[in-house]
Parts: structure tokens; C-alpha cells; sequence
């Protein structure tokens, strides 16, 4: 900590760090961010974690969350906002921090701030001819359901904005794709674009040339309902993020609000939010598992997931009453005790699920074919894994450590043995095959934390009482979260009252497909799938 | 059964070649009847192979497959086939008409014209060539025009790519076919299915020499890549190219692909099971009299379709077993493994007969 | 040389551990579940919400004092209190259920409805099978015509003492279907 604030008094020299925040914060002008970030970056904090973009009423900003891939569990944040709500500019981060390229798409898509300097200033989750910015909180404009069918969007002028010598911002435009590239659409509805994802990719025979990600088929605005909810009410929302990995997303909100309004959770459900939680993602590994494998052609391998994912299922209504949403955490513990045999079911399963996993290797990994596809296929190394903030599995096939369990231990994961599952620490670059094999991997080791969990079940009840409306004092919570996909995050700010004034997810998600374009250039088109496949994205989690 | 239809067969001669004067008549009529029975037989055995394999592929995913319609779901294909003809052909903007609607004739007249030239059972066939398995070779890759033209009248890109991976996979695949049939036409010393059959009267082949059996498997895979189906999917490849090649095709139009597949899949284990399985002789070991007594009171029929049952069960099982090939790995499988192999193994086979004759 | 020839033994040995794996499970019992004809055999969970439900006791009352906390804090307008002022018959005014409706077709559910409900009168139960033909039928009333609330002196628990409460009684449940 006093590292940090040796660091940040030399980076911003004259700032004064802003007081009781959860992490160390600075505010800077809006021509100082790109200075400060930049030394920051040099300093060794390469892992831009979010970048938020808050409407002040007086002013719009930007928060960012900055991590590094050396010193994990520090994090700083930087802050700035300009005056200007009629033309509001600020200066980007994209070329320091490559996830910063879509963060700060967002931000522009939602507060309506450009980015000097970035090189694609489209809207990303909006139509092209939306009306204002939805998420200033002066936001009135009406935009009708579009009842043609029209394409308004124009995809490949990609606009951007630059200073000249004289300070003044010149806009500029320049194209996606050149005129004789043979251009292909991959989506929105596509076998194997797991949901709605719609990429753009330019072929030269079977050779990917370019791929473009379009987002936003499935956006449903939960960050703007979010601020007119009630703390409770936002809960099944964040199931809805990431399906995969509700129950987590959902852990990882309660544990913010828990955080913020000083609520006390008993140990007993910590720990079987925590069994859940390893639950959720195995169930989402097997998943991830059985669609690799269905979108390399093998389908019967994608069935056995699915078989085996049914237990899980079976667990979650058994003790939750939700399945794939099951809806178990609430803000002060669990909605209801587990169920008497519920550590007996756990032991079954987790025996059976070990059998289960040899079964998977002598089908699919150890066959020739499939190791054919995956081996020497979408290259990732560590630095653009960080760069691209690609967490969780994928960043970790790179050699990248990120364990949010490990890093920033939350609910009873500092209570339990366990190895952060690593891949190729000293090439430093993971290709498909181990993005695949890390994921199995994971599946074992979240069987031992559940078999650890299971057994020192405390008895110390699953809830306590909460106030009937939650309100959180004024500030700025932030909570990380390891769900299946990887860093997951909750900012939110609050004004006192009892909904929040701006929640953002990080979504872990976004910045795995845009590694996408890196990873699948000059690959095959089979390739693009399976590299598609193994980085394991959820589309809702991405669009929000 | 097979004595019956020929007794049957010349009555139908004798009764038309009493009653019309002009030979050529008779033999018209010969023909279209001749003709018709084929067409019969082909869409029961695609109607049969449809809902084997939905059974079949069910029960390697610990599902149970159709089970709705009729006993064990058996009637389902017959419901699906009544949706498919009923169904819209939709028709497509900018694209070449005529090759459009062409390609699926295409397709099934190269199927079809391969019937003609497998024995079913004990002197049961359409014709019997003197180059019977030259012919079957030649007019079993016919299918890939169709299946090119499909790709390229569609307008479509991903048919167009899945038409270009078809045309690269067949034509690369039918030399190893090629290659493996003719180390037993080595053996057996002649192209006319009858005289190979005839030669597996004792033996069948597979049993003969070695090399007939190295050349059964590479002439499976061969095979099974032909019918771009199993590993072999890449022109379809649902989770790249959506169904690649017959894309932009609806209701019957896509029937026509759907049923030429499935014929394709029979075809290739019925060669199969000709060349090197001993067709419809019955499983005979010399000098074990009794054995071959009662193998013998099975008819023929059976023997033949029940091999041609076993290759594709065999082919069903590694479609539902494996992912798919890229498409250089699959050249790679190809040019680098495959072909070395049947070309070395048709000289070695050239030496076995020259050795085991004198 | 030899690498070629033992990749490609090795290639064909695993592709065979593979097919070993598919013929296990062809010969074993499929896990399919045939829904319509194990009806009386499979049932959802205790806990699965399936439908929001009001139950009554047996002499026709419920425990909806018509407060719409619920229907506040449903965030699909799920549920509507339709509530009417009457006299009793002491004279004082008194606030009663007229017609408590459930559109399951917006349903999400989430539970939050039966944890904030003061009275625990509203419950999740497990009848699943929701198909109807028409979208109307979808929205259902859940107190039953001709009911009124049960007079109780107090209501028995607060809110928060609600989720501590252990599964729905099931029998109190299955009388009133």
C-alpha cells in the first residue's frame, strides 16, 4: 500500500490520493490521464481491469480500474471528467491497454464521450442512427422500434477524431475492409457463435484475414434498469449476465452491497456459496467442454456434457429451486438452508464427476483429430493476453496468473487449499489446446475445493437479518469476482438512496472476444471456430 | 428369395415377349419396370438408413432417439418424409437457375446410376459389366458435380467454400478408393463383379492375403470421406459453414441432397462389402463341410445386406465418435498417409500373386 | 520414418480408445427421460419454482392483507393487487383483496415476491406445466372466488423472519390444488 502511494506521488506528482476509498484513487484533469497512465503502464500496471464511464450531472467521466500482472492484488484508480456535455472529449488509453479499444467504444455508446486518438469511434451495442446517450442521466430522447428493415448501420466506416497541430479535433474516417476483400458474415445467427455474436471476416480463400466483432444483438440495457432498481431487485439480473455463471455474478453483487452496507455474512453460507459457485463453474466448463467439441464436428462429446451437467442441475433445484438461474444468494446469505443430504449428493457427485472427466480425456483429448485441430492453433501470449485483459482460463493457458480466488480472496476461498491451474508459465503463450485442457484441468480443482468446503461445513446459519430496503452510504464500492469466464466485476455508485447511481459488470466476456481478432488472423476458417470455442464467451455477459 | 424374383423376372419376359411382337418394345418395358424397382429400392433403403442412423446416433448419446411416431419411432421417417415434399422450395434472387435446380438431379443420378451396377444377392443385379468395378467407381464420384454445381449456382460464400472443400476432399479421396479396389482386382484377377464374386466363393477376400485387409480400411476411410460425412464433414460443417454446399436449398430440393447422402453411405459399404467382403456368398471355411452347409441355408440376400449393415454401423460409429478434420489435415491424411500406403500396398499385393500363384 | 509410422499406430490406437468410449455408452441405458409417460414417476424438486401460488386453508381464506408489497417489488409487473375499501363491521374502514392476478408469462422467477411478503401468503409450488393456448390464460387470480382473509389476531412473522422459514408446508399445499 505504501508502495503504491510512493508510486502514484511520482506518476502524478501534486495529486493528492482521495480519501476512505476502497482502493487508492487519484483524479486527474483530462489532459493528464494519458501521462499518468502511461507511466503507470511503465511502472508495471498492465492490466487495465475496467474503464466506466460515470455521468456526474455536472460532468461526465471515466473511472479506471488498473491492475498489474506482477503485483496482482493492487489496484488503482484513476479518475477524470470534462464539463462539456455537448461535445465531450477525452484522451484514449486504447493503445496502452488494447481492452480499452471496446471500454472505451462503450463509453462513447453510452455518455457519448469521444476518445481522441482511438482508431474506431463506432457505436458498439446501439444502432447506428440511436438517438442520444442513454446513460446520461438527462437522457429523454425517444427512440421508436425501428419497423423497417432497413440496414442503417454502416459497419465499416470506422470514424475517429485526432488533434491537429493547433489543438483543434479534426475528424477522420477510415474503412474496415478494402474493396476487393472477400468479406464473409459469421452471425448473428450462427451454430457456432454461441448467441447472437455477429462477426464480420475477411477470407482469403480459407485463410482468415481480418475478423470484426459486432456487438450489441442481445443488449438489454441491465446497467440503466439497474439504477432504477433496489439493491434486491438487481439480483436476478446479474444471472442473466452471464447464464453460465449466474450463481457467481450474482455472489459477486451480493458481496459488493454486503461490503458496502457493512453486512456480516455467516461463515456457513460463505462456504456454500462457495461449493455453488465452484458448482456454476463447473457446470459451465462442461459446457464449455461439450461445445468445443460440438463445433469441432463432435457431437456425441457435447451430449456426455450435457449429461453430466444435469447433476449440477439437479443439485441447484434441489436446494436453490432454480436451475440454470438458481437464484440462491441474497444480500445477508442464501434464500433457504441446503437441503439434510446435500453433503452426501456433493460427495456422489464429486466422485462421479472425477470418473466422468478420465472418460473425457480417452474421448476427446487424446484423440488425434482433436489434438490436430487445437494444437499450434490461435497463439495468445501473455503480454497481449494481459494487454487484451483475456482473464480467467484463457489468460491463464497463457501463462498470465489471475486468479481472482487467488489474488483477492473472497467469501471462504482463503479458507481452502487449492492451485491456481497455470499453463505454460515459462513459454508464456497458450495456444487452443491448452485453452481446452486448462478448462478440464479447472473442473479437477474445483472438485477439490468442494470436497474441502463440503467437509468443514460450519453450522453458524445461512442468513442474517437485513433492513427491508437496503441503502448504501455514499460512495464507490468495487468487487472482483473469478467466475467461469474470468475477472468479473461490480462497480457501483451510490448517492445514499436506495438505488444505485451508476453499476457497471465487468464483463469478462467482451474482452475475450475481442481477442478474437488477434488470435484468428491468418488461421483457417475451422480455426476461427475452434479458437472461438476455446476462448468460451458468452455473448449476454458481453452485451449486458 | 433371390431364385423367386429371377423365376419372376422371366415370367415377366416370357409373358411380354408372347404377347408383343417388336423385341425392342419388350425391352423398353423391360427397362422402365427394371428402372422403377430401383427407384423403389433406393428410397426404402434411404428411408431405412435415415432412421437407423437417428437410432443408432441416439444410442451412442445415451438418448433414445425418435420414439413418437409408431413403434420405436420407426413411422417418424415416413412422417419427415411427407413434411420434406410438402415443404416450399424457396426461391432464390441472382442466382443461376438452371444449374440450381440441376444439381440435386445431378446428385441423385449419380447414386442412382451406381445401383445399377451392385449385385444384391445371388444373381440379382441390373447389369453385369465386364469392367463392373471401373464402372462403379466412375459413376459413384458423379455426385460430386452435383454437388460442385450446388455450391457455385447457390451465390451464396459459404457454399461456395463448402463446394470448393468438396471438390478438393472427393477428388483426393477417390485415388485411395481407387488404389485399395484395384490391389483386389490384382487378386482376383478381373474387373467383372461376377467373376470376383465367384472367386470369393471358397474365401472371401479379406481372408485371402493381408493387404486385402489394409486395403479394406483404407478403402473405409476412402470411402466415408466420399460421402462427406463423420470426420469427413467439412463441405456441410454445421458449426462453420451452417450445411455449406445446399445451403440456399429447401424442401425437396434439399430431400434430394439429403437422400443422396444416405444412398451414398449404403453404396460404399455395399462395394465394400462386394469387393472385399465376399458380397452375398455366405461365410465359408474350406474343408469344415457342415459349417458351410448351414451358412449356405442362409439366403444370400441376408449375407449381403447384413455386411453392408455391419460397414455402415461401423462408418455410423466413427461419424458419431470423432470431431472433424481441418481441411489440410485432411489432405495431409490423404496425400501423406493414405496414398503412400495403397500404392505401396498394391505392389505388395502384385508380389503376394505372383508368389502364391506359383 | 519411424515417427510417421508410430504417429499415425498411436493415431489409430487412440481413435479406437475414443470409439471404445461411444460403444460403452451405446450399450448402456440412455438417460433420456420420456416427460409425458413418467409423470407420476419424475417430479421437480420440493423447493423448484414453478408457479406462484396463494394458498388457502380449508375453510377458503388466505393470508393476502392486499399491502402490494410484492407487486412493488416485482420488477416485470408481474403481479397485480386489485384492492377495494370496505367498512367492517365495527365501522372501521378496511383495506381487502379483490383480485390478486399472476401474468406467468413475464415471470421470471426470481422468489423475490415470496421473500418480501410480511404475511408468507404468497408461495412458489411445483406445477410446471404451464401450456396454454391462448396468452390471457397466462394470467391467472390467485385467490379463489368467494375467499377472504384468514383472521389471525397478529401476523405471525416479519418479513425478514420469512426466508428463515423452512420449505413450503406441502401438505397445507396439496389440499388446496
Amino acid at each position: 500500500m505504501e508502495d503504491i502511494k510512493k508510486l502514484l506521488a511520482k506518476v502524478a506528482p501534486g495529486k493528492q490520493l482521495a480519501e476512505g476509498t476502497q482502493y487508492p484513487t487519484i483524479e486527474l484533469e483530462p489532459n493528464e490521464v494519458r501521462a499518468v497512465a502511461k507511466k503507470l503502464k511503465e511502472a508495471g500496471f498492465d492490466y487495465l481491469i475496467n474503464l466506466t464511464g460515470v455521468d456526474y450531472t455536472d460532468a461526465l467521466g471515466t473511472v479506471y480500474h488498473i491492475s498489474s500482472s506482477t503485483n496482482k492484488t493492487e489496484v488503482v484508480v484513476l479518475k477524470t471528467k470534462t464539463a462539456d456535455r455537448e461535445k465531450p472529449v477525452l484522451y484514449t488509453v486504447s493503445d496502452l491497454w488494447q481492452s480499452a479499444n471496446l471500454y472505451e467504444r462503450e463509453v462513447y455508446d453510452f455518455f457519448g464521450i469521444r476518445f481522441i486518438d482511438h482508431p474506431d469511434m463506432r457505436r458498439i451495442f446501439l444502432r447506428g442512427d440511436w438517438k442520444g446517450f442513454p446513460f446520461r442521466k438527462d437522457y429523454s430522447e425517444v427512440n421508436d422500434t425501428p419497423t423497417t428493415n432497413v440496414n442503417i448501420d454502416d459497419l465499416e466506416t470506422l470514424p475517429s477524431i485526432t488533434l491537429d497541430k493547433d489543438g483543434r479535433i479534426v475528424e477522420k474516417s477510415t474503412q474496415l475492409f478494402g474493396n476487393n476483400e472477400y468479406v464473409v458474415n459469421f452471425g448473428p445467427q450462427h451454430p457456432a457463435t454461441h448467441g447472437v455474436l455477429h462477426l464480420r471476416v475477411s477470407l482469403d480463400g480459407e485463410i482468415v484475414k481480418k475478423v470484426d466483432p459486432n456487438f450489441g444483438y442481445i443488449h438489454r440495457g441491465i446497467e440503466k434498469m439497474c439504477e432504477s432498481l433496489t439493491y434486491p431487485q438487481i439480483l436476478p439480473y446479474t444471472e442473466r449476465l452471464d447464464y453460465l455463471s449466474g450463481s457467481i455474478n450474482r455472489h459477486a453483487f451480493c458481496m459488493c452491497v454486503e461490503k458496502a452496507a457493512g453486512i456480516e455474512v455467516p461463515q456457513r453460507a460463505q462456504y456454500i456459496r462457495c461449493i455453488f459457485d465452484e458448482l456454476t463453474r463447473i457446470a459451465s466448463h462442461l459446457l464449455g467442454w461439450g461445445c468445443m467439441a460440438m463445433d469441432m464436428g463432435a457431437i456425441t462429446a457435447f451430449i456426455y456434457g450435457m449429461r453430466d451437467r444435469e447433476k449440477i442441475m439437479d443439485i441447484f433445484e434441489e436446494n436453490a429451486g432454480g436451475r440454470l438461474m438458481p437464484a440462491y444468494s441474497i444480500i445477508g446469505g442464501l434464500t433457504k438452508d441446503v437441503v439434510p443430504n446435500f453433503q452426501q449428493t456433493i460427495r456422489d457427485f464429486v466422485a462421479y464427476m472425477r470418473e466422468s472427466i478420465k472418460e473425457y480425456h480417452t474421448l476427446f483429448t487424446g484423440n488425434p483429430i482433436a489434438t490436430g485441430r487445437m494444437h499450434n492453433v490461435g497463439w495468445l501470449t501473455k503480454e497481449t493476453a494481459i494487454s487484451l485483459g483475456t482473464t480467467g482460463p484463457t489468460g491463464r493457458a497463457s501463462g498470465w496468473s489471475n486468479d481472482v480466488r487467488k489474488i483477492a480472496p473472497y467469501a471462504a476461498y482463503d479458507k481452502v487449499q487449492f492451485n491456481e491451474v497455470l499453463r505454460n508459465t515459462d513459454t508464456c503463450k497458450g495456444d487452443s489446446f491448452d485453452r481446452y485442457i486448462i478448462r478440464l484441468d479447472e473442473v479437477l480443482e474445483s472438485l477439490n475445493i468442494i470436497e474441502q468446503l463440503n467437509d468443514n461445513l460450519p453450522s453458524d446459519g445461512f442468513s442474517v437479518k437485513v433492513p427491508a430496503i437496503v441503502k448504501l452510504p455514499e460512495g464507490e464500492y468495487y468487487q472482483r469476482a473469478e467466475s467461469a469466464r474470468g475477472d468479473f466485476g461490480v462497480y457501483i455508485k451510490s448517492d445514499g438512496n436506495k438505488n444505485p447511481y451508476r453499476v457497471k459488470f465487468r464483463s469478462p466476456c467482451m474482452t475475450l472476444i475481442s481477442a478474437l481478432d488477434p488470435l484468428c488472423k491468418d488461421e483457417k476458417i475451422a480455426d476461427l471456430i475452434t479458437i472461438g470455442a476455446s476462448l468460451d464467451y458468452v455473448i449476454p455477459c458481453a452485451d449486458r | 428369395m433371390s431364385l423367386e424374383l429371377i423365376d419372376g423376372i422371366n415370367k415377366i419376359h416370357e409373358l411380354l415377349s408372347t404377347n408383343i411382337e417388336a423385341a425392342w418394345v419388350v425391352s423398353l418395358i423391360e427397362y422402365v419396370l427394371v428402372g422403377l424397382g430401383f427407384l423403389t429400392l433406393y428410397a426404402l433403403i434411404a428411408l431405412f438408413l435415415i432412421i437407423f442412423e437417428r437410432k443408432i446416433c441416439a444410442y451412442f448419446q445415451c438418448r433414445k432417439g425418435p420414439n413418437r411416431v409408431g413403434p420405436w419411432g420407426i413411422f417418424q421417417v415416413f412422417a419427415d418424409m411427407v413434411k420434406i415434399l410438402i415443404k416450399e422450395i424457396i426461391p432464390l434472387k441472382h442466382n443461376d437457375k438452371l444449374l440450381y435446380y440441376a444439381a440435386p438431379f445431378i446428385v441423385i443420378m449419380g447414386s442412382l446410376l451406381t445401383f445399377g451396377g451392385l449385385q444384391f444377392a445371388d444373381g440379382v443385379h441390373g447389369v453385369d459389366f465386364n469392367v463392373g468395378v471401373f464402372y462403379l467407381l466412375a459413376v459413384s464420384s458423379i455426385s460430386i458435380i452435383g454437388v460442385m454445381l450446388a455450391g457455385w449456382s447457390s451465390n451464396n460464400k459459404y457454399s461456395l467454400i463448402g463446394a470448393m472443400r468438396s471438390g478438393a476432399q472427393v477428388i483426393s479421396f477417390e485415388l485411395s478408393a481407387c488404389l485399395s479396389m484395384m490391389a483386389v482386382v490384382i487378386l482376383g484377377g478381373s474387373m467383372n463383379l461376377s467373376e470376383l464374386m465367384a472367386a470369393q466363393n471358397d474365401v472371401w477376400f479379406i481372408f485371402q492375403s493381408p493387404f486385402t485387409v489394409v486395403a479394406l480400411v483404407i478403402y473405409l476411410i476412402a470411402a466415408h470421406a466420399e460421402t462427406n460425412r463423420g470426420p469427413f464433414d467439412l463441405p456441410e460443417a454445421e458449426s462453420e459453414l451452417t450445411a455449406g454446399y445446399h445451403v440456399e436449398y429447401s424442401g425437396i430440393t434439399f430431400g434430394f441432397f439429403y437422400v443422396g447422402e444416405y444412398c451414398n453411405l449404403f453404396i460404399n459399404a455395399a462395394i465394400g462389402t462386394l469387393v472385399f467382403l465376399g458380397g452375398w456368398q455366405a461365410l465359408h471355411i474350406p474343408g469344415c463341410e457342415g459349417f458351410n452347409q448351414v451358412m449356405d441355408a442362409i439366403p444370400s440376400y441376408i449375407w449381403m445386406f447384413g455386411k453392408t449393415l455391419v460397414l455402415i454401423f461401423l462408418s455410423l460409429w466413427v461419424r458419431w465418435t470423432f470431431p472433424r478434420l481441418r481441411i489440410d489435415q485432411l489432405l495431409k491424411l490423404e496425400w501423406k498417409i493414405m496414398l503412400p500406403f495403397s500404392l505401396a500396398n498394391i505392389l505388395l499385393m502384385a508380389i503376394w500373386v505372383v508368389v502364391t500363384n506359383n | 520414418m519411424i515417427k510417421y509410422f508410430k504417429d499415425i499406430f498411436s493415431g489409430i490406437l487412440n481413435l479406437l480408445k475414443g470409439m471404445k468410449v461411444t460403444g460403452k455408452v451405446l450399450i448402456s441405458p440412455a438417460v433420456t427421460e420420456c416427460y409425458p409417460e413418467n409423470r407420476d414417476e419424475v417430479k421437480p424438486k420440493e423447493r423448484f419454482r414453478a408457479e406462484l401460488t396463494m394458498p388457502h386453508n380449508e375453510n377458503n381464506e388466505h393470508k393476502c392483507t392486499a399491502c402490494g408489497i410484492c407487486a412493488m417489488n416485482c420488477t416485470h409487473q408481474t403481479i397485480t393487487v386489485n384492492k377495494s375499501k370496505i367498512t367492517d363491521e365495527n365501522g372501521k374502514p378496511k383495506i381487502v383483496l379483490d383480485q390478486y392476478l399472476y401474468d406467468i408469462g413475464s415471470c421470471i422467477f426470481c422468489g423475490l415476491c415470496t421473500r418480501v411478503c410480511p404475511q408468507g401468503a404468497i408461495e412458489f409450488t411445483n406445477e410446471f406445466e404451464h401450456a396454454v393456448y391462448t396468452r390471457s390464460k397466462l394470467i391467472k387470480q390467485l385467490n379463489k372466488p368467494g375467499s377472504k382473509k384468514v383472521e389471525v389476531a397478529k401476523p405471525a412473522a416479519p418479513a425478514q423472519a420469512q426466508q428463515d422459514k423452512p420449505a413450503a408446508p406441502k401438505q397445507e399445499n396439496e389440499n388446496n390444488q
